[in-house]
C-alpha cells in the first residue's frame, strides 16, 4: 500500500477514537513542550550572558578595595593601605598587557532637576572609564582636564537618568543638583540596557573623582586619592591569567602586604557571569532531563493504546490480510499510526512551547530562544518514540494468522 | 480434462485439543474447473469452512496440497500467500466484513490498494459496484446500507481483483429469504459471465442453484455430483408473486 494511503488510513483510525487519541498524545505533548521550554529558557539565558560579557568585555578585571574604603587604614606604622589612583597608574605603566586601568568611586545620591527627583548610582571617574567599560557618548563631551583636576561641577548622565529627569528635552548644559551640589550636565551616555540580573546599567551618573570625593556628602576616604575600585582592561584576552598574577604581585608590593587578607580583591567579571550561567544551564539541563522522562512515559502510553487498538481491530486486520495485505503492510499501517500519534503530539507540544515561551517573555521578562535544531530534534525524537513503542504492537498485528484474525470475536 | 483452476490433493487438517485430536479434514481431493458453480454442503462441523479457508489460502493444511492453476501454494511464505489471495481469490463472508466508516467504493478498492502495480484508477471498482446494482450507493458507508446491499458491496470487493475463483462461506446466512435469493441470482449471473464460484451453504434450496454439489461428512467428501442448476431468477419471481398473494389475502 502506498505511504500516503497508509497515512490516510492511520488518520481515519485516529479520528475514530478522537478523545482517546488526544489523551494518548497528552504525555508526548507535555513532554515535548516541557523539553522545548526548558531548552529555550537555557538558550535565552546563555544569550543574555553572552550579551553581558560582550558589554563587559571578556577582558576586564575589577580590583576592589576590600571592606569599606574609609577604614582602609590598617598599617600599624600609620601607613595607609588602600587602593588609590596611583595604583591605577602603576598597573597601566608596569604591566604592558594592560590597555587601561580606570579608578572609580561610587556612591548613592539624590539627584534633582526642577521638581523631578531620582536616585541613581553616582560614580566618581576619569575619562579612562569610557574605554575600560566600553561606554560611548550619545551627546555631549568627556571631562576636561581642568574639570578633573579641580573637582569641576559637571556630570555625564546615563540614559535612564536622562529619561527620568529630562524626558524628551535636551539635558546638555542644564544644571542638576546631586545631593546639595549643583552640577552641569555635559554629556549623555549611550544606553546599555539590562544585565542578566535585570539591573539597569544605565541608571548612573559619572562625575570627576574629586567632585565625588569632596562634594558628595558622607564620603570620607582613607586617603585623598583613595578609590573604591579599579576597572582594568587587558589588551588580549589570552593574557588574563598572566595579568592577574602580575597585578596581584604589584599591588601587594605597593601595599606591602603578604598575608591572606590583602586589602584588595581581584575579580574577573566575565568569569563570575559565566560561573553563574553555567549553574543555570546545569539546572535547566536537569529540568529538561526530567521533562524527557515524561516523553518516555508518553511513549509507554502510546504502546498501551496501540496494543488495545490491535486487539480491537483484529477482524479488520484479518480482512485486510484476506484481500491481500502482506505482514509488512500491516506492520507499516500500525507503525505509521503510532508515529502519527507521536508526531502530532510533538507538533502540539511545540505549539504549546511557543505559546508559553512567548508569554514568559512578554509577561515575566524572560529571554527564551527556541532553536530550530531543538524543534527538529524534539519532533524527530517523538516520531522515534512512535516507532520504538509502536513496533511491538505493530509486529504483533502483522504476525496474526489471517484465519485466526478473521474468526476473532 | 483441462487444467483445474484450483484443486486440493489429499488435504487434511487436524486440530489438537489437549490430548484429543479433531480431524476437521481427513483427506479431500477436489478439482475445480474454470467456470464451475459449486455448492459445498454438509452438516455442521463436517469441515466445510475449513476446506474453504484452505482453498483461499487463509489457513494451511496439516498435510496434502492446494494447487492454484497448477502451482502448489502449500509451502509459500505469509507474504507470498497474501499475494496469491490478492491475485487469485475473492472472498465473500457470512458477516460481510466491510470496513466501517469507509465508503462502499473505498471498501471495494481495498484489494487493489495492496497491489504494488495499482495506478490509482478507480474505474473498475465503480464498475464492479455498478455490476452488483449499487451505482447510486458508492459514497454510502456500510451503516447506511441494508444487509443485502452490504453483501453486494462485499461481492463487488470480491470481484475487483478479477480473481480466478470467488469463495463464499454462507453468503446468504445472515439474510432473509428474498434478499438471499437476490444474492443467489447475482452469483448465478456472475457464473454465467464465466466466474468460477464456490459457495458453502446449509440450505438445499440455495445449493440447488449450483451446477455441482460437494457434500462433506466428518471431514471427508461424501459425494461429488453434477446437477441441473435451478434458476434463481425464476425462484425469486415465484417467491415475490407468492408474497404478494399472501399480502392480498
Ligand atoms: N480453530 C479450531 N480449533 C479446533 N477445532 C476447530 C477449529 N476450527 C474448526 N475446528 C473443528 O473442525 C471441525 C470442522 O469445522 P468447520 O468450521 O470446518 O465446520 P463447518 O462444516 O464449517 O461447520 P458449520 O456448518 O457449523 O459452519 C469442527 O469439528 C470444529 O470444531
Ligand atoms: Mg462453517
Amino acid at each position: 500500500m502506498k505511504w500516503w494511503m497508509l497515512c490516510k488510513v492511520a488518520w481515519v483510525a485516529l479520528q475514530v477514537n478522537l478523545m482517546r487519541s488526544i489523551l494518548t498524545m497528552l504525555g508526548i505533548i507535555i513532554g515535548v513542550a516541557a523539553v522545548i521550554i526548558m531548552l529555550a529558557l537555557g538558550a535565552g539565558a546563555q544569550h543574555e550572558v553572552d550579551q553581558q560579557i560582550k558589554n563587559l568585555g571578556g577582558n576586564v578585571f575589577v580590583v576592589f578595595a576590600r571592606g569599606r574604603a574609609s577604614s582602609g587604614a590598617r598599617g600599624a606604622s600609620g601607613s595607609v593601605q588602600t587602593l588609590t589612583e596611583m595604583d591605577a597608574e602603576a598597573i597601566e605603566q608596569q604591566i604592558p598587557q594592560v590597555s587601561v586601568a580606570a579608578p572609580t568611586i561610587w556612591a548613592n545620591a539624590q539627584v534633582i532637576y526642577g521638581n523631578m527627583n531620582w536616585a541613581p548610582s553616582v560614580r566618581g571617574v576619569d575619562n579612562r572609564i569610557f574605554p575600560a567599560q566600553n561606554w560611548q557618548l550619545a551627546h555631549g563631551r568627556e571631562f576636561s582636564a581642568a574639570e578633573l583636576n579641580s573637582a569641576g561641577r559637571v556630570a555625564i548622565i546615563g540614559a535612564t537618568v536622562q529619561r527620568e529627569l529630562f524626558g524628551a528635552s535636551d539635558p546638555i548644559g542644564q544644571t542638576i543638583r546631586v545631593d546639595r551640589t549643583p552640577v552641569t550636565v555635559i554629556g549623555v551616555l549611550d544606553a546599555k540596557g539590562q544585565n542578566t540580573q535585570g539591573n539597569d546599567q544605565d541608571d548612573l551618573i559619572f562625575m570627576p573623582l574629586d567632585t565625588v570625593r569632596k562634594r558628595i556628602a558622607g564620603m570620607t576616604l582613607a586617603s585623598p586619592r583613595a578609590v573604591r575600585s579599579l576597572i582594568v582592561q587587558v589588551a588580549d584576552e589570552r593574557d588574563m591569567a598572566l595579568v592577574e598574577q602580575e597585578m596581584e604581585a604589584l599591588l601587594r608590593q605597593r601595599m606591602r602586604t603578604t598575608g591572606t587578607d590583602a586589602p584588595f580583591q581581584i575579580r574577573n567579571l566575565s568569569e563570575m557571569v559565566e560561573t553563574r550561567a553555567r549553574t543555570m544551564q546545569i539546572f535547566n539541563g536537569l529540568l529538561a532531563a526530567v521533562a524527557s522522562v515524561s516523553l518516555l512515559v508518553g511513549g509507554i502510553g502510546i504502546m498501551n493504546i496501540m496494543l488495545v487498538s490491535v486487539t480491537e481491530r483484529t477482524r479488520e486486520i484479518g480482512l485486510r490480510m484476506a484481500v491481500g495485505a502482506e505482514p509488512a503492510d500491516i506492520l507499516r499501517q500500525f507503525l505509521i499510526e503510532a508515529m502519527l500519534l507521536c508526531s502530532l503530539g510533538g507538533l502540539l507540544g511545540l505549539s504549546i512551547a511557543v505559546l508559553v515561551t512567548r508569554s514568559l517573555e512578554k509577561f515575566a521578562g524572560f529571554t527564551a530562544i527556541i532553536q530550530p535544531e531543538v524543534v527538529l530534534l524534539s519532533i524527530g525524537f517523538s516520531a522515534m518514540i512512535g516507532i520504538f513503542f509502536g513496533y511491538y504492537p505493530a509486529r504483533k498485528a502483522s504476525k496474526l494468522q489471517p484465519i485466526d484474525a478473521l474468526r476473532h470475536e | 480434462m483441462s487444467q483445474a483452476v484450483i484443486e486440493s490433493l489429499g488435504l487434511t487438517k487436524t486440530y489438537r485439543m489437549g490430548s484429543q485430536q479433531v480431524h476437521a479434514l481427513a483427506g479431500v481431493d477436489v478439482h475445480i474447473q474454470q467456470g464451475e458453480f459449486i455448492a459445498v454442503m454438509g452438516p455442521s462441523g463436517s469441515g466445510k469452512s475449513t476446506f474453504m479457508n484452505m482453498l483461499g489460502c487463509l489457513d494451511s493444511p496439516s498435510s496434502g496440497e492446494i494447487r492454484i492453476q497448477g502451482e502448489n501454494v502449500t509451502h509459500l511464505s505469509a507474504a507470498e500467500l497474501a499475494r496469491i489471495r490478492n491475485r487469485y481469490i475473492g472472498f465473500v463472508f457470512q458477516q460481510f466484513n466491510l470496513l466501517p466508516r469507509t465508503t462502499a467504493l473505498d471498501n471495494v478498492l481495498l484489494p487493489l490498494l495492496y497491489r504494488k502495480d495499482h495506478d490509482g484508477n478507480n474505474d473498475f471498482a465503480s464498475e464492479c459496484l455498478r455490476r452488483v446494482g449499487l451505482a447510486e450507493r458508492m459514497d454510502h458507508h456500510p451503516s447506511q446500507l441494508s444487509g443485502g446491499q452490504q453483501q453486494r458491496v462485499a461481492i463487488a470487493r470480491a470481484l475487483v481483483n478479477q480473481p480466478a475463483v470467488v469463495l463464499a462461506d454462507e453468503p446468504t446466512g445472515a439474510l432473509d429469504t428474498e434478499t438471499g435469493l437476490e444474492i443467489m441470482q447475482l452469483f448465478q449471473q456472475l457464473n454465467q459471465e464465466g466466474k468460477t464460484i464456490v459457495l458453502v451453504t446449509h440450505e438445499p434450496e440455495v445449493a440447488a442453484f449450483a451446477s455441482r454439489q460437494l457434500i462433506f461428512r466428518d471431514g471427508r467428501l461424501q459425494s461429488d455430483k453434477q446437477v441441473q442448476a435451478e434458476s434463481a431468477s425464476e425462484h425469486l419471481a415465484r417467491y415475490r408473486a407468492q408474497k404478494q398473494q399472501e399480502g392480498l389475502a
